[in-house]
């Protein structure tokens, strides 16, 4: 999409630690964050600085006609010095970059399976739903209560924890396959770590349209590396989760043996 | 007075020493979001392969200090595709380009060539003789001489333009390599390709790349390419492309200064992908300060006693 992204310098308006290390920072953004669908993404790097040398990726969280934020669970280098920043510092965005999730539909009833940082989407997905009336449902896993975020955004939306400290006892995709039993969606989509995608494929690729965001390492975010291979469905081939995706639909890719 | 930007390599003009260096700028069309890819100097492609090449598993990289690590196994779209698809691209974006290629057999160097030659809009051949990640392109090419010799006498013979031969940092004396480049007749050498290295993930035990080594490139490489640079400057006459960890526009002028005659920007890119425009207008500011009416100027006017260089050998 020529003219459609953009490098631009944001300053933070403020940073909120919502569940054990894990931070919601806000930005200004004049030019990407009116363009940002669900699922897409961007590369956040500091300014004036070769250590960390490379960009992050970040799904965006929220986005309004001018302002953006990302959610993030603060484990590397990168994110904990982001998660430092005062207002008014800035960060360089790259975006909007990747495909998002398939356009919603009036009525379309979608569920949406998410965990870690992929609880990110749950704001971008339920603003995106209710500008089109789609009837969108979250369900939302964790290992254990603390480490879940509340979110005001979504009006229907299910827990999941494995030590059942918060709504259902059991992984996100248990819970899926017990709301199943009444019902199927029309579309499902997941975004988390990588074992739940695998898992999801497996149970619900099948079944029901599903599409998935992919986490893998990215140097560049723009296709100009070619370092984030996802391999094709059948073939001996492998598409580029940056431009790609990151959204796929689940029967178009597999998931690499050893993960 | 606005400077003088033009360099030479062989009889091809570039309008500025700016580049970007194969495979860290896609194709070239990727960077046209971000600016106008005309201003360059040149655009380097992808490394190009007779056939299309899916590259290396994952993960093909990983961020070390002040460095990545990447392993991609030239994955491209291959030769016959880079010119019915993409030549169009990038002439219609009116960017000058210079085609690198690798390639596991001699034979296979002179095919890519032949190809590339029928194409005029293709104004010069970078050969890859340095990749530290697959065995064709790769270091068996690279490191040794008399199979450089060969690959660029050959390629010479059916490819009319500008011919460069990128050369691997990992030998001893690099110097050698570019030589034998210059006595084959090649118009230039790009210094250097990444340098092999390795990183591991503590918890897991294992290596942070799928080919376990990769090649090293960014700012942790600067210092040491800058050095090579400065010893094949002093061993070949025909002009150096520089490229190694170019971050800031000081790193340009500081490689020219070094002996180089252009430089490629890359990893830089990732974080900045219309770095090379800001390079551009500050080495410009640069050059109009420092009172330097063309760039050229610039090429090999370090001011040292080369007779304090210890390991420098001469001739």
């Amino acid at each position: 999409m020529p003219g459609n992204c953009f490098l631009e310098s944001a300053i933070i308006v403020q940073t909120r630690e919502v569940a054990e290390s894990t931070y919601i920072t806000g930005l200004k953004s004049r030019l990407i964050a009116p363009l940002v669908t669900p699922g897409q993404f961007l590369m956040v790097s500091f300014p004036e600085t070769s250590d960390p040398l490379l960009p992050r990726a970040f799904s965006v969280c929220d986005a309004t006609a001018d302002t953006l934020s990302l959610f993030y669970v603060a484990v590397g280098r990168g994110t904990r010095r982001i998660s430092k920043l005062k207002p008014g510092e800035s960060l360089v965005l790259n975006g909007p970059l990747g495909k998002g999730f398939p356009e919603m539909r009036s009525a379309q009833k979608i569920w949406a399976a998410v965990g870690g940082s992929g609880a990110a989407l749950i704001p971008i997905l339920a603003r995106a739903a209710s500008k089109t009336s789609a009837d969108i449902h979250f369900y939302y896993g964790a290992r254990t209560g603390k480490q879940l975020v509340g979110f005001d955004e979504a009006a229907n939306l299910e827990y999941a924890t494995d030590d059942g400290s918060k709504g259902f006892r059991g992984n996100v995709v248990q819970l899926l396959i017990e709301k199943m039993k009444n019902g199927m969606p029309d579309l499902l989509f997941g975004c988390g770590p990588t074992p739940m995608l695998i898992s999801m494929q497996k149970e619900f690729g099948a079944r029901v349209p599903t599409y998935l965001s992919v986490e893998t390492p990215m140097a560049c975010g723009m296709g100009l590396c070619q370092g984030c291979p996802v391999r094709k469905a059948g073939k001996k081939d492998y598409y580029l989760a940056c431009k790609d995706g990151p959204v796929f639909r689940s029967n178009e890719i597999e998931f690499e043996a050893d993960l | 007075m606005t400077p003088d930007l033009r360099v030479r390599i062989g009889e091809l003009e570039l309008k500025n020493p700016i580049m970007t260096a194969s495979g860290t700028c896609g194709y070239g069309d990727e960077l046209s979001d971000y600016f106008d890819i005309s201003i360059l100097g040149a655009v380097v492609s992808k490394s190009l392969t007779l056939k299309p090449k899916i590259g290396n598993e994952p993960p093909r990289v990983a961020e070390v200090a002040c460095g990545m690590l990447n392993s991609i196994g030239l994955a491209n779209i291959g030769v016959q595709a880079f010119i019915n698809e993409k030549m169009p691209k990038l002439n219609k974006l009116g960017a000058l380009i210079i085609v690198n290629i690798a390639a596991k057999r001699v034979e296979d160097y002179v095919a890519l060539s032949e190809a590339l030659a029928g194409n005029a809009s293709i104004r010069g051949l970078e050969l890859n003789l340095s990749c530290p990640n697959v065995k064709e392109g790769g270091i068996e090419f690279g490191t040794d001489v008399r199979t450089l010799s060969t690959i660029v006498k050959r390629v010479r013979k059916v490819f009319p333009r500008a011919l460069v031969v990128k050369l691997t940092p990992n030998v001893t004396r690099i110097s050698e390599f570019a030589k034998a480049a210059e006595a084959e007749g090649a118009d230039g050498v790009t210094v250097a390709n990444t340098y092999v290295g390795m990183a591991v993930d503590v918890y897991s035990r294992e290596p942070r790349i799928h080919t376990v080594t990769g090649g090293l490139s960014g700012p942790a490489i600067k210092p040491l390419t800058m050095a090579k640079v400065f010893e094949v400057s002093k061993a070949v006459r025909i002009p150096i492309i520089a490229s190694g960890g170019i971050f800031v526009w000081q790193d340009v002028v500081e490689y020219m200064i070094a002996g180089a005659t252009a430089v490629e920007i890359g990893t830089a890119l990732f974080t900045k992908p219309d770095a090379p425009a800001g390079f551009l207008k500050s080495m410009g500011e640069y050059l109009s300060h420092e009172n330097v009416s063309a760039v050229s100027e610039l090429i090999g006017s370090l001011r040292a006693k080369l007779e304090n260089v210890p390991h420098l050998k001469r001739g």
